[in-house]
């Protein structure tokens, strides 16, 4: 059977159609304000990549901070059922998963079934998110793209104390203002998002293998800081912004069958 | 025949506008019995005694509303509770008190009492040395001192004393509303429980806003309906919460308005606030004394034994909790020490748990998130 698992987040909605377990289409748009005409789309383009029809989709499941939203199916899974389901279906080693999107971090625990054993969530931090290093990289004056390979040039570490967004941005400011070279903030922005992330995964605790996923696993420079501060190699997925969406279309598929 | 739905909501109707109202119920009260009614901030306010006395004992408690009248007096590090606490005197809404008391428990709270002391015009004010060694033997003799020390000080305040009849009968009063708060809770303990934990909790805190014998007779009636009520909802997971203070419905709403019921709370605004009893041996006083140095301790009390985690895991057992939502208002030092030990104990006894960080307003959203994911992951794992 075929199942789609849609994943309205705050930023982007993913989707992702599966069929015995193989990915047949994915689709991504941002969500914008109208996130019922965005969860189409991203539907639609799922369908184009795969080839198929909408009637060809025997079951329907959302995740995401917006699925309560989601036209197709009132069924649904949190993010952090979705992500543990997800990742255990791409790397079956996987004991936590870290999933960072734009608005919210998440450390979820699981085991070889990929059922969630515990979790935790980033608390009411906008420096331990996404948007965060969006916004750094537009005081840098730099593509967000750009912000993870120009921070793997640095030379030195800057230590930044990003408790808080607003403030972080001044901390930069000051770093601009003496004459600190761009690659060395840009890595001292991805290293305080990364000590967010990593106190409250050391809360829920971690083992072997641990992966990222979400926005942030694009961003190479984030996943480098991520290794320095656990001290241990992190799995980046194959399209890791997808593996929220994956883990609904799993769910999807066991519900139905 | 009044249909199921209309039953329900006159059921809890008297303690709902209890709370609502409690400002109006006050007044009123002042009016008809001619006597005072004194604020408390904390529940190891004897209350028998005041109330032997003739006043009426209120605790004061916030209003879950964003405010910016305490930054002068309170530091911005203390709990939000403190402050929201205070943000009630200064903006006027406890001008119907005659008196304020505090026993002492935190630093946070006994601050709120002292801005207030400063800030807000009070016929009368007293602070009671509540010991903090609850496990010495010497607490209670020590105890029963302040008592009387307390007790002089009521009388000078009111012109008349407080004879040993009265203590008897205030006593009594107050263990009936006890066991009668005991006697609902034990409902909470069936397969089905007849009332929800908004429910419960609309009938602890209107507890602490009236009159002990208005309340006794409110609960007796409620005591009757409950017996052949039949729940609206099915009971979905078990939950316990537990905590520092809590009187945030909004959440308890919020959480059952998924497949999950409250069956038990360990918060000083519930079953801390009702559970032991007075018991009648021989001076009075010291029985009262006795009663606050052995009831289930906050844990600015509770060493150098933690006596409290054994009494959550029976609690958690005796009510069939199936998981526990962990909750401290931001900056609640003594339930941040607390928290780790609990956490450890209800894991270990298969009971898991989630932590949330209460402040003035609550980010009902967030917590929504978390609570959907932890309700999730405690169903998922009823299915193997």
């Amino acid at each position: 059977m075929i199942s789609a698992g849609i994943d309205i987040g705050a930023k982007t909605v993913k989707t992702v159609l599966l069929e015995d377990g193989k990915i047949l289409g994915k689709g991504l748009v941002p969500a914008g304000l109208d996130t019922v005409a965005s969860t189409k789309q991203t539907l639609k383009r799922a369908l184009a990549a795969a080839g198929l029809t909408v009637e060809k989709v025997e079951g329907f499941m959302a995740t995401g901070t917006g699925r309560k939203s989601c036209p197709f199916t009132d069924a649904e899974i949190t993010e952090v059922g979705a992500a543990a389901k997800g990742i255990n279906h791409v790397l079956e080693s996987c004991r936590a998963v870290i999933d960072v999107g734009a608005e919210e971090g998440r450390a979820v625990r699981c085991d070889a079934k990929g059922k969630v054993i515990d979790f935790a969530f980033n608390e009411k931090c906008a420096a331990g998110a996404g948007t965060f290093a969006e916004g750094m990289a537009r005081a840098l004056e730099i593509p967000l793209e750009e912000l993870g390979p120009l921070s793997l040039k640095a030379r030195q570490a800057v230590p930044m104390n990003a408790q808080c967004a607003v403030f972080a941005e001044s901390e930069v400011v000051t770093l601009i203002h003496n004459k600190t070279p761009r690659e060395d903030i840009a890595r001292a922005v991805l290293d305080a998002i990364a000590s967010r992330i990593i106190s409250m995964v050391r809360k829920v605790g971690f083992e072997k293998d641990v992966a990222l996923i979400g926005g942030m696993a694009l961003n190479p420079g984030f996943v480098e800081s991520m290794k320095r501060g656990l001290e241990m190699d992190v799995h980046v997925p194959e399209d890791p912004e997808y593996i929220g969406a994956l883990g609904a279309a799993l769910a999807a598929a066991e519900q139905t069958t | 025949m009044a249909s199921q739905a209309v039953l329900d909501q006159e059921t809890f109707e008297t303690f709902r506008n209890w709370r609502l109202n409690r400002a109006q119920y006050a007044k009123e009260w002042k009016q008809r019995t001619g006597g005072r009614v004194m604020g408390y901030f904390c529940t190891y306010a004897p209350e028998e005694l005041m109330y032997a006395a003739g006043i009426l004992p209120v605790r004061i408690l916030g209003s879950h509303e964003v405010q910016d009248v305490t930054e002068p007096h309170i530091f911005a590090m203390f709990c939000p509770f403190c402050r929201d606490c205070l943000a009630q005197g200064l903006k006027g809404r406890f001008d119907y008190l005659d008196g304020i008391m505090i026993a002492q428990s935190c630093l946070h709270i006994r601050q709120t009492f002292t801005s207030w002391q400063k800030h807000i015009p009070i016929d009368y004010s007293y602070y009671l040395p509540m010991p903090h060694h609850v496990q010495s033997r010497r607490a209670t003799p020590f105890l029963t001192k302040e008592l009387e020390v307390f007790k002089d000080s009521l009388e000078k305040w009111l012109g008349k004393t407080i004879d040993e009849r009265a203590i008897d009968d205030a006593i009594e009063v107050y263990n009936r509303n006890r066991r009668l708060l005991w006697r609902v809770y034990e409902l909470r303990k069936g397969d089905r429980p007849p009332l929800t934990g908004e429910e419960a909790m609309e009938v602890v805190l209107s507890s602490q806003m009236v009159d002990k014998q208005d309340h006794n007779a409110a609960l007796e009636g409620l005591l009757a309906q409950l017996s052949k009520r039949e729940p609206a909802r099915p009971t979905g997971t078990r939950l316990m919460i537990l905590g520092s203070e809590n009187d945030d419905m909004e959440f308890i709403r919020m959480v059952e308005s998924f497949d999950a019921t409250f069956v038990i709370d360990d918060h000083c605004t519930g079953t801390r606030y009702f559970w032991n009893d007075v018991e009648l041996d021989g001076n009075r006083l010291h029985n009262i004394a006795d009663r606050y140095v052995k009831r289930v301790p906050c844990p600015t009390k509770d060493w150098p034994e933690r006596t409290r985690v054994r009494h959550v895991l029976e609690l958690a057992e005796a009510y069939g909790v199936q998981g526990a939502i962990v909750i401290q208002q931001k900056f609640c030092d003594p339930h941040e020490l607390d928290i780790p030990a609990l956490t450890r104990a209800l894991n270990n006894a298969g009971i898991k748990t989630l932590f949330l960080e209460f402040d003035v307003t609550v980010p009902i959203g967030q917590f929504k998130v978390r609570v959907e994911a932890f309700l999730e992951m405690l169903q998922e794992d009823d299915l193997f």
